[in-house]
């Protein structure tokens, strides 16, 4: 009991003999391990056949890889720079403008208002509907921003501005966030989870390479504007923690994800499953299940905590809330590759149902899709299956839940990505490159009206080349998805492209998309799931052995 | 047979990748110099080619680049008909930009064919520094300045450069390296400046045997079919009596020294001692020439009038060009072997760009890419590549000073210099002298003033003194690149001799 306690008051990794947690396999499975030492052996020529691990080969000898952090992280901002250079979203484009102008209003109105009128301010020009970690960073950038050019950010006459150079700023912001966040992050991961599943260093490049490269983050966040890589880089810190067993830094970095951005929930049940489980077994740890309480508890507070205490007591709170969860909107907005939004293809649920219905079924149908990849890690809270798990997680509630946006689709794929730190076995690259690419068509339709199509068409491919898209998952039906799901996104952009608009069917193109989006969506949430399933059936082979 | 890893395809489709992204990026009036071009020849007959003038930017460059650009504008107008017209000046709608960016992007394939070539035709012990190389020089952060965010056709120019360089490698290709390299002569003239390279080499190792006797055969063939050459590109117009003005619009001696102060080279720094010498020639006593002091353009446009300093004409530029090149032409002569050919064509580049009249700063590739192909020989020459290549870059930025560029240039450079650098030690084997090199400190201190200036040009000149003094950083950024490429071209000028010297001397060993 007493080691118990020591332990929970500084949770080491490094006490891992004492510790309550479960005796983890250092190797998790022979396969790769084997794999690895071969190649290590052969210098000539590396054993993966993509690209990606063509180009970092020259850096994976020991003299030269101390270049490998600088040429990715250079390579990585150029490409975001680049990126940037095009349009954003509701460039010149009235009356409301678009996600870029929100986040320069939010700028606005933070350093400009007491925060008592933060979340009050007039609601109907992109009031702020981000929870409070997103007015406080919006206030440290405009604050910067107004020391360049205080004229960006003046109340009501900065509206709508398109000054190139606040561009540049906004695009500086972007990068500077996901730089001191985001690739942070994914430095520790890959070299964390990398080490843990036995990968070299040149493995843990590749998959750090991969990581930045990943389309998707890149031009939403530097295309069309936004700040997932901050919500984004703290869950991939929390999880960098959760897998050394630092469980209250984790659970420190989880709650400032979700108070950026409330995005961030999609994870929330996988992370409480797991932190449950490792509170429960192998025996029950009720000081842990407490502390981890607290310290949410408290992190939450701080955040909130200017807000009660400058920004008008419970009533700020309450408004922020209110702003943050509006449960009064419709189920979807624009057409999203969910499950409700292609169902509606067949079943006009909007016209057949009221809200609260269609609230209660979204409610329910989540929550059975959650179920088992949270139950599975409540019972085997390893942490090797946590990426996994959580992806699990978001794209059930991606699928299933009510108000979902088509950018949405980056937080399941983040932890899908992170598998690549894992290994690089056939399979699993294949399947990362595919979910990414496809991901990317689904954002077509969002991203053609950004004006963005040559970035949607460069990122996407470059991407699919780097991670060599034409080696096929080994087993035959993953073959076919895989070719049904390339021909289909090649397909329909040329027929599109070929037919053009059509007068009967004005959203022809579009619905064609998301039936295409949600059939690989699923299928990626089966993936994940039955990947989640082969951990456990290799962790009870290896006991009854 | 070992696979190169990367392979020249993948590293170039991540750069073509970029590229791309590149297309809404600054582009300087050379974009509407080319549209114009494009203009030009598609809808006006060769005839009046090189008398059309709507446009300030009239066609100066030789016959086959206006037939690249006639052959272009063939496949221009699926593109947006608008911009082949003459008189729409500063036309520049997306599909303009997309097509004249991807001219770019796709004429630059010849540049990786020949590099493909080049690392495939080096012997087997050279095939890995000659890959290297040929990386360096595909990502140039030259070619990716100049050709795909400021605008120009480089990367074409210098893959066929580069081709008919590969075809010296052989003896049985040099005819068909010399008529390439003429052909390239017919596209773009500022190759003439290496023409006295190839002049000697051809001479020497395809006109005359081993014991200097001539090969009559080879001579005539090289003879004619570079007149064919030369016939077929200006033979039109010289049956329409049109040579005049054709070799006007190629040779404007109208212009200045120093092309607005950038390029690096010997009159850069006579134009920074000269500004320096009017704060102290009071003092001592000299003669200012009051005119020049009050220059407004001080160099910035057109001519740059010297106050206390004697004004240089084209004949001496041209006088001094000559003979820094004949100073290095011995070599190639006594022995014609590839490598002294390449030293050759690197030190020609040297002088032209060193003393040269009117010099551009892109002209620094003139030097940068045969001596790219060079500095794995041996540290001696790595030692005298290095400021050269922080050098040549850096006087580049000028060239790009929009804000939105200036993270893509600056980090760019950057990664290069650090990638390639640390891959050309690695690479480089010892050299077999003994290293006297007094430059070897010299360049790594060079590479460190370059932060502070950068950071002095970009962020805190504009600060301290706003919109004032607007020549100093350009004049700060070019004098320190001259110094870099003056002491660049005189450590490789020194190895050469060296080499020269050791190599007469073996001969009387053994003649003895």
């Amino acid at each position: 009991m007493v080691t118990t306690r020591s332990r929970s008051r500084t949770p080491a990794p490094t006490v891992t003999t004492t510790t309550p947690a479960p005796v983890r396999p250092r190797t998790p499975s022979r396969k790769p391990r084997k794999k690895r030492t071969a190649r290590s052996v052969s210098f000539s020529l590396p054993a993966l056949p993509f690209p990606l691990a063509s180009v970092l080969h020259p850096l994976r000898s020991s003299s030269a890889q101390w270049l490998l952090l600088p040429v990715l992280l250079s390579v990585g901002f150029l490409f975001r720079w680049a990126v940037g250079l095009g349009p954003y979203s509701g460039f010149q484009s009235p009356p409301m403008h678009g996600d870029f102008e929100a986040q320069r209003h939010w700028m606005e109105i933070t350093t400009r208002l007491p925060m008592k009128e933060w979340y009050f301010h007039d609601l109907e020009w992109w009031g702020l509907d981000y929870p409070p970690l997103t007015a406080y960073h919006s206030w440290l950038c405009g604050k910067i921003g107004s020391l360049i050019n205080p004229a960006w950010f003046d109340l009501y006459t900065s509206r709508k501005s398109d000054d190139p150079m606040l561009k540049l700023f906004m695009r500086a912001t972007a990068i500077a966030s996901e730089y001191v966040t985001y690739v942070p992050g994914l430095i520790f991961f890959v070299r964390i989870y990398g080490k843990q599943n036995e990968r070299s260093k040149y493995d843990q490049g590749i998959a750090l390479a991969a990581l930045l490269m990943q389309p998707g983050l890149m031009i939403i966040d530097h295309g069309h504007f936004q700040y997932n890589a901050v919500m984004l880089g703290f869950t991939v810190l929390a999880i960098c923690n959760f897998i050394t067993d630092h469980l209250f830094w984790g659970s420190f970095f989880f709650v400032l994800s979700l108070g950026f951005k409330q995005m961030g929930l999609y994870y929330a049940p996988a992370v409480f499953a797991y932190l449950l489980g490792l509170c429960v077994f192998p025996r029950i740890d009720l000081q842990r299940f407490i502390l981890l309480g607290l310290t949410v508890v408290a992190t939450f507070a701080a955040l909130i905590a200017p807000l009660y205490f400058f920004g008008g007591g419970l009533d700020g709170l309450l408004q922020c809330l209110i702003r943050v969860f509006p449960f009064n909107r419709g189920l979807w907005e624009d057409k999203v590759a969910n499950f409700w939004c292609a169902s509606n293809v067949v079943v006009k649920l909007r016209e057949t149902y009221s809200t609260t219905t269609l609230q209660r079924l979204s409610l329910a149908a989540t929550l059975a899709a959650i179920a088992p990849p949270c139950t599975i890690l409540f019972l085997y809270p390893r942490r090797r299956i946590l990426p996994l798990g959580l992806s699990a997680c978001a794209w059930g509630f991606f699928l299933f839940s009510f108000q979902v946006h088509e950018k949405s689709v980056l937080i399941p794929l983040m932890p899908l990505t992170l598998l690549l730190a894992g290994g690089l076995d056939r399979d699993t690259v294949s399947w990362v490159s595919f979910f990414n690419t496809l991901a990317m068509f689904s954002m077509y339709p969002l991203l053609r009206r950004d004006g963005l199509v040559l970035q949607y068409l460069v990122t996407t491919g470059l991407w699919a080349y780097l991670t060599g898209f034409w080696n096929l998952p080994t087993d035959a039906l993953g073959k076919l998805v895989q070719i049904g799901g390339y021909l289909g996104m090649v397909g329909l952009h040329v027929a599109e492209l070929a037919v053009g608009p059509v007068a009967r069917f004005p959203d022809l193109w579009v619905v064609g998309n998301v039936l295409l989006s949600f059939g690989v969506f699923a299928w990626a949430y089966l993936w994940t799931v039955w990947g989640l399933v082969k951990e456990v059936q290799k962790e009870q082979k290896k006991k009854s052995q | 047979m070992t696979r190169n890893h990367p392979t020249l395809l993948e590293v170039a489709v991540i750069a073509t990748a970029f590229k791309l992204l590149l297309l809404p990026a600054y582009k300087s009036t050379d974009f509407e110099v080319h549209r114009n071009w494009l203009a030009i020849t598609h809808s006006l007959p060769v005839k009046e080619w090189y008398y059309e003038k709507t446009s300030e930017w009239t066609l100066d460059y030789p016959p086959f680049f206006a037939a690249f650009e006639w052959a272009m504008s063939q496949v221009a107008v699926y593109f947006d008909k608008d911009m082949l017209r003459v008189a729409n000046l500063g036309y520049d709608s997306f599909n303009t930009v997309l097509f004249q960016r991807l001219s770019v992007i796709l004429t630059e394939l010849v540049l990786v064919y020949a590099l493909n070539k080049y690392v495939q035709t080096s012997p087997t012990t050279q095939r890995k520094p000659a890959y290297a190389a040929a990386l360096a020089i595909l990502l140039s952060p030259g070619f990716l300045i100049i050709d795909h965010i400021h605008f120009q056709y480089n990367g074409f120019m210098y893959g066929l450069l580069l081709l008919s360089i590969v075809y010296m490698r052989d003896p049985s290709t040099y005819l068909r390296g010399g008529i390439l390299f003429a052909v390239l002569l017919c596209f773009k003239h500022i190759y003439l400046y290496l023409a006295p390279a190839y002049f000697v080499f051809l001479l020497r190792a395809y006109c005359l045997g081993p014991n200097f006797q001539i090969q009559f055969g080879n001579a005539i063939k090289l003879g004619t079919s570079i007149i064919t050459v030369f016939g077929i590109a200006f033979g039109p117009f010289a049956y329409w009596g049109q040579i005049p003005q054709v070799l006007s619009r190629l040779f404007p001696f109208s212009r200045g020294l120093t092309h607005a102060y950038w390029a690096p080279n010997v009159w850069a720094i006579y134009s920074f001692l000269d500004r320096f010498l009017i704060m102290v020639a009071p003092k001592l006593g000299l003669h200012v020439d009051a005119s020049a002091v009050n220059s407004v353009t001080r160099g910035l446009v057109g001519d740059s009038a010297f106050a206390v300093l004697p004004n240089v004409t084209p004949r001496v530029t041209f006088v001094l060009t000559l003979a820094f090149q004949m100073m290095f032409l011995i070599k190639p002569f006594l022995y014609p072997t590839f490598d002294n050919f390449l030293a050759s064509l690197t030190l020609c580049g040297y002088g032209s760009f060193l003393f040269g009249w009117h010099v551009h700063e892109k002209a620094i590739l003139l030097v940068l890419i045969p001596f790219s192909l060079l500095a794995l020989k041996d540290r001696r020459y790595l030692a005298a590549f290095r400021p050269l290549a922080v050098a040549g870059h850096v006087s580049l930025f000028p060239l790009l000073f929009t804000a939105a560029e200036f993270p893509i240039k600056t980090v760019y450079t950057i990664f290069y210099l650090l990638t390639f650098l640390t891959a050309f030690e690695l690479l480089t084997p010892p050299s077999s002298t003994p290293r006297t090199f007094v430059f070897d400190r010299f360049a790594q201190m060079y590479w460190l003033i370059s932060v502070p200036l950068i950071a002095y040009t970009s962020l805190f000149h504009g600060i301290i003194w706003g919109k004032r003094f607007e020549f100093l950083p350009l004049m700060f950024t070019s004098a320190y690149a001259a110094l870099g490429v003056v002491g660049s071209a005189v450590g490789l000028g020194y190895v050469e001799g060296l080499g020269l010297k050791k190599q007469v001397e073996e001969e009387r060993e053994k003649v003895e």
